[in-house]
């Protein structure tokens, strides 16, 4: 099957009347937590992920996560223009010239162009994810176990290191993360792991449970600790249309903002934060007038909204053709296709056509359903936020427990998912970032597989992993990215006075 | 927080080290031609041991920064009061059932945490149960605990 008649099928699919509800539910959902502080897209998938078990199809199910992981991002810039208070992290950057564009009464030009911006990135985004994908899978059926295990390590360290917190404590999450998917039956050799006589662990963690409690409860406990209150919208919105002025002011930064972001996106751990932040670098250093940022340039608000957006479509490929999730809000969807029976890699363009394809045409509708979303109804989402926590809190409580009872109706899955909810909380406490666990825990057994087998294919040869051209090529790759690393470290230091 | 981080640190270099010696005493870690089911754990339990003390030397490199959220005022209690309620409904699902239990958690919540008056914690806590029921039993067919009067 061709590209074309590929996409072709994928519309077929994506526009039948279930599809376009739940694209349209997902991009609902993802606008509203992305305006919503404090819940990010990972821990709303994760929240929902017990809901595709009840979905039968897998398209319509990976549609809706698909449609809440790029909403959000959408949704994030809303509360950083009005409030200077980015709803999720990609949006950030938003709040320096967004916010003073809303105080000097533009706000309905920065929430305008945001929202084109990103509906521009997400189209040009997604047309790369249409021609890149089938040639990078059909590439990726060469791999072997070594291949796996270099590419995979180097997702998760690349995860950590551009993630932009402390090294160490990553590492010590994605360490973590690892022997939490070691819990119960070793597929190889029939062993029991870390169960410590408990039955219920026999089975091994639930991805499930763990992702709700780190991301949904834990960031719920965190939240409770807090005293700042929301304050009440009172920012006048005006005109959301930007003027021709306006357009050509932020023209090119859209443009660049999308082509960044699509490949800081491909790149595992790369994701929507890095590439906003990119994006505003490089705007405010290439601009005529670099003194107008921070004062309320609007191009500060289009180049790394688009950039965001970019790079949420673009995550999609390593996933989708590769089988290796780049962000948490991925690996939630990786598990998401787990649940539904399917396998997420090379094989997949070629064994499930219809959720490849359907997907990615859902995409296209779904960036135009969330423009529709976004610019006339901007009043609206804003009215969320006078949403008390005291309701919230409890609702979100109530939906995780009854969604992981319902996965395999025993409450010992409550219970773990309590355990994980404490470690989530804990980690927010001693400033971990929580990203690397999902992704460590999803790439686990996979990380595990490959470098037994391999060793086991050399006979315990370790040169294995750099005799071979491509694994090679990853290795080099990630030895370099090490000695950078290790150089910008010591350079950083011996600069400080 | 520095404290406790250092005594973090030094339970996560504890930690790996069990992790070492259950790896190699219990799982058996084989050989390099033959990797048996310790040999990935036997690798993690070393990283962490040594992890964990890279964090705790960093810590005594590195000067505390006084950040944003470190000078709000955070109230700890709550998330704990919130951890053991979500313990004891978990327990009360399966004795009283889910509705019950569901009402109860919910009125525990917005008095204990929330300390909301009666009547809006008795009209929040009806209509969350009411919503959670209609959802996850009326529309995902969702099977939960029965109700102890209904046994």
């Amino acid at each position: 099957m061709d590209i074309f008649s590929g996409l072709f099928n994928g519309f077929a699919i994506a526009l039948t009347g279930t599809n376009i509800l739940f694209a349209f539910l997902g991009a609902m959902i993802g606008t509203a937590i992305g305006v919503l502080p404090g819940l990010g897209p990972a821990a709303t998938i994760a929240l929902l992920l017990p809901i595709t078990y009840v979905i039968g199809s897998p398209v319509t199910a990976i549609i809706m996560m698909a449609g809440i992981y790029y909403g959000s991002m959408y949704g994030g810039s809303t509360t950083s223009i009005l409030l200077n208070l980015p709803g999720e992290a990609a949006s950030v950057v938003t709040c320096i010239d967004g916010y003073q564009m809303a105080r000097k009464g533009r706000a309905g030009a920065a929430l305008g162009i945001a929202a084109i911006g990103s509906f521009v990135a997400g189209t040009i985004a997604v047309i790369g994810l249409t021609f890149f994908a089938p040639p990078l899978a059909e590439f990726a059926l060469d791999f072997g176990p070594p291949e796996y295990f270099a590419l995979t390590t180097l997702g998760l360290l690349l995860a950590v290191t551009l993630s932009g917190g402390s090294i160490i404590k990553g590492l010590i999450v994605l360490v973590f993360g690892l022997l939490f998917a070691m819990v119960g039956l070793d597929p190889i050799s029939g062993k029991i792991r870390f169960t410590f006589g408990s039955v219920g662990l026999q089975g091994g963690f639930d991805f499930v449970t763990m992702a709700m409690g780190v991301f949904g409860l834990g960031e719920i406990l965190y939240n409770l600790e807090s005293t700042a209150k929301t304050e009440i919208v009172t920012t006048k919105i005006g005109k959301v249309f930007p003027t021709l002025k306006d357009w050509a002011d932020s023209k090119w930064a859209i443009f660049r903002g999308s082509i960044i972001g699509f490949f800081i996106g491909v790149i595992p751990g790369g994701g929507s934060v890095i590439s906003s932040l990119t994006s505003y670098a490089i705007e405010r250093k290439y601009s005529k007038h670099p003194e107008g940022f921070g004062q309320g340039a609007i191009e500060g608000v289009a180049g790394p909204e688009s950039a965001n957006n970019a790079a949420s479509s673009s995550s999609f490929i390593p996933l989708l053709t590769l089988g290796i999730p780049g962000n948490a809000a991925i690996a939630m969807i990786f598990a998401a296709l787990m649940i539904q029976g399917i396998t997420p890699g090379p094989f997949l363009v070629a064994e499930h056509p219809d959720v490849f394809w359907g997907v990615i045409a859902s995409m296209y509708i779904g960036n135009v359903m969330l423009l529709i979303l976004n610019l006339p109804m901007v009043g609206l989402w804003v009215q969320m936020l006078r949403v008390p926590y005291s309701i919230l809190a409890p609702v979100i409580v109530l939906f995780t427990t009854i969604g992981v009872y319902s996965v395999q109706n025993q409450v010992f899955d409550i219970y773990s998912m309590l355990f994980f909810a404490a470690l989530g909380y804990g980690m927010r406490k001693l400033d971990f970032d929580p990203a690397p666990l999902p992704l460590a825990f999803v790439l686990g057994p996979m990380v595990e597989r490959s470098l037994r087998q391999s060793l086991l294919i050399s006979g315990g040869d370790l040169t294995i992993f750099v005799s071979r051209p491509i694994s090679g090529t990853l290795v080099a790759v990630f030895v370099l990215l090490i000695v950078g690393q290790t150089a910008f470290v010591i350079r950083k230091r011996l600069r400080k006075p | 927080m520095k404290k406790y981080e250092r005594i973090t640190a030094l339970i996560m270099a504890l930690g790996g080290l069990w992790i070492v010696y259950y790896a190699w005493d219990t799982l058996k870690i084989g050989s390099i031609h033959v990797p048996d089911a310790g040999f990935l754990p036997f690798l993690c339990g070393t990283g962490l041991v040594m992890l964990g003390i890279a964090w705790f030397l960093a810590l005594q490199w590195r000067k505390e920064r006084q950040t944003e959220a470190s000078r709000e005022k955070r109230l700890w209690h709550r998330p704990l009061l919130s951890l053991v309620l979500m313990v004891l409904y978990g327990l009360a699902m399966e004795a009283v059932g889910y509705v019950t239990s569901t009402l109860i958690f919910m009125v525990a919540w917005e008095k204990i945490i929330e300390r909301e008056k009666w009547i809006k914690t008795l009209i929040i806590s009806l209509l969350g149960t009411l919503a959670m029921y209609a959802l996850f039993v009326y529309f995902l067919k969702v099977p939960i605990p029965q109700e102890l009067f209904l046994r």
